[in-house]
């Protein structure tokens, strides 16, 4: 009789499970024509302003069905030219070789700057002896000679070799955290910072390998501000929501000055570190499929609000990017 | 009886110790103590750490958080779709991995002979089961996400959808299955099996009739604790391709839609937003995610043990 109990209990789990499988406890729908489907991957630095757009189109066209993802700028270029997505986030400019990928499979594409992003060098709130950072003063700290630097004071012969500006530094423990190698962040850092010097002085262009890095900007964050002699850089969004733990060196590319990071800076591309932020459109997807081309129109109208809500900054004039949109 | 047994080895102790204090013993005792309590102390303070940190979205949200959708928005991000997404993927592990998981158990216990090349695929399930979970992650996405898209269910995500998720994080809780299934068949006695030969049952009527029913509970208590260890992996999902942006299927898709159509589980939701910019997604919404992901694991464990008390038999 027991026995039975179980064998019942046991049968009903699976039968259960089995149900569960098949429905996934989604609401049933009623209607059968297909609606239409936007398909938005690339950078996971623009994903969530395409994700926050996505949401609000969404709330006026529930009939669309729409994914964004954010596997990396490169991948999400892999997807667009073989034809698998409609919109491609970036947060640099296309390749030449991503380019001719996308001539080979016919993907014809427009190019729209949605927003600028604008790379912070943070150090702790608490770091009171540092204030402006030079490419050279940056290129000693973090740059591919500065192996095994524990103290600031370490980079004091290199920044002056180079023509470094804010040393003689500290006598304090330098400790680094930023993106790791697979980031965009870190990319964007050694091409605007670091490649030249390192061109010009024959070594290799990426950052000192001895540094904590995170995928994380929030445990970069934690990083930065639990040490009071820290150094590291994050997207302007982490660095914005965070200012009560880390505080932005200035800094100086050698022509204009030393430049803090903010929304005015950023957008009027007088700060150095500034980097645009990109979607690729599929025109003729964009052709082809109404919903996606409306969902364009969103985003370059009520939608670039979303670039501040996300913690980026908006372009001062959109005319351009509007007519390149127009005239696709 | 007990009190007794405490008395006399109170009494004894008294008499060998005499009036020295056992300083040695104490110490020991005290240490080991400390050592008990250090490590719930651990616990505790993530514990607090997690829950003062969810306080808030429950008291400005309450429910409204486990019915809300994916958002952007911390004002409307909720974790429904994740809790969907994750108890379809669980009950797929559940449909694909118990029947075989049991099955490979009822096999190794009741037919195997006990020869080398048992020993060594029995030694191998135990292997199995300390892979780490990401390893099973890249087999996923090198088999399941493609079988998924041959057979036609592959749907706008290529196969990545909650059947290949369901089908990888079963692969990676089977090992478990088989080796608490087969403890639990282990256990039943000898002499059940011996009285059903007796008396003319057929192997196979002894194991459906007298092993299987007195090893269910323990068998379900151990694919219990398996499925929750199922509902909390992050790592595979992440590498076969669970959606962290933002994903919502049109107002008319049909169910197959949808269940084919990009997911998110609660696991990577507490993940994503801890990586957010926007501070109250890592400050409160993701400890929020958290404590109902814990909820559902206590459920899942406190009925795992009911289970056992209610069916546990002793011989």
């Amino acid at each position: 009789m027991r026995t039975r109990h179980i064998a019942t209990i046991a049968a009903l789990a699976l039968v259960a499970a089995a149900c569960g499988g098949g429905d996934d406890g989604s609401s049933a729908s009623n209607g059968d024509d297909s609606s239409g489907t936007i398909f938005v991957s690339g950078s996971s630095t623009v994903e969530p302003i395409s994700a926050l757009n996505a949401e609000k189109f969404k709330t006026d066209n529930p009939n669309v069905s729409i994914t964004v993802e954010g596997p990396g700028t490169g991948d999400g270029f892999k997807k667009f030219c073989a034809g698998e997505s409609d919109v491609s986030d970036a947060s640099r400019p296309i390749k030449d070789s991503e380019a001719e990928d996308c001539a080979t499979n016919g993907v014809e594409y427009v190019e729209l700057q949605v927003a600028v992003d604008g790379l912070s060098v943070v150090t702790s709130t608490a770091n009171t002896a540092v204030s402006c950072l030079t490419f050279h003063d940056l290129y000693a700290l973090v740059g591919p000679e500065s192996i095994g630097f524990d103290k600031w004071a370490d980079a004091n012969d290199l920044a002056a070799e180079l023509g470094g500006t804010s040393g003689p530094y500290p006598d304090a423990n330098l400790v680094v955290t930023a993106p790791g190698e697979e980031s965009g962040t870190y990319d964007t850092f050694v091409e605007l910072v670091i490649e030249d010097l390192a061109e010009q002085r024959d070594q290799f262009p990426a950052s000192r390998p001895d540094y904590q890095a995170s995928a994380n900007d929030n445990v970069i964050i934690e990083g930065i501000s639990g040490s009071d002699t820290s150094l590291g850089w994050v997207g302007y969004a982490f660095y914005i929501e965070n200012t009560d733990q880390v505080k932005a060196l200035a800094v100086d590319d050698g022509q204009s000055g030393c430049v803090t990071p903010s929304a005015e800076t950023i957008a009027d591309g007088s700060y150095p570190l500034a980097r645009p932020l990109y979607i690729y459109v599929n025109t003729t997807k964009a052709e082809e499929k109404a919903e996606l081309a409306s969902f364009v129109d969103f985003y370059l109208g009520d939608g670039l609000a979303s670039v501040g809500e996300t913690g980026y900054v908006e372009l001062d004039d959109y005319s351009a990017v509007l007519d390149a949109w127009a005239n696709r | 009886m007990a009190t007794g047994t405490v008395d006399t080895t109170t009494v004894v102790r008294k008499a060998l110790e005499g009036k020295r204090l056992n300083v040695g013993g104490l110490v020991f005792e005290w240490g080991m103590l400390l050592l008990l309590l250090s490590s719930l102390l651990v616990l505790v303070v993530l514990l607090g750490d997690i829950v003062s940190g969810a306080i808030p979205t429950f008291r400005a949200r309450g429910f409204d958080f486990v019915t809300s959708g994916l958002s952007l928005n911390p004002e409307t991000a909720g974790v429904s779709t994740a809790i969907v997404g994750s108890i379809a993927i669980t009950a797929v592990v559940a449909v694909v991995a118990f029947p075989i998981g049991i099955g490979a158990a009822i096999y190794l216990e009741e037919y195997a002979p006990d020869n080398r090349w048992t020993r060594f695929v029995d030694t191998n399930i135990r292997n199995l089961a300390g892979v780490p979970s990401i390893v099973y992650g890249l087999l996923g996405l090198a088999i399941f996400v493609r079988l998924v898209d041959v057979v036609g269910l592959g749907g706008q995500t290529g196969g990545k959808n909650i059947f290949s998720a369901g089908l990888t994080l079963a692969v990676l809780v089977l090992p478990i299955i088989i080796i608490t299934s087969a403890e639990a068949i282990r256990a039943v006695p000898n002499s059940i099996r011996e009285a059903g030969v007796g008396v003319g049952a057929t192997p196979w009527e002894v194991v459906r009739h007298h092993v299987l029913p007195s090893a269910a509970p323990g068998i379900l208590t151990g694919t219990v604790l398996t499925l929750a260890r199922a509902f909390g992996e992050t790592a595979p999902l992440i590498v076969i391709g669970v959606a962290t942006g933002f994903f919502g299927a049109a107002a008319d898709a049909t169910v197959l839609e949808r269940a084919t159509g990009p997911y998110t589980a609660l696991p990577v939701v507490v993940f994503s937003w801890s990586r957010q910019s926007v501070g109250a997604f890592g400050d409160t919404l993701a400890p929020a995610a958290i404590v109902v992901l814990l909820f559902v694991l206590f459920v899942a464990n406190a009925g795992a043990i009911i289970l056992r008390n209610r069916y546990e038999k002793t011989w």
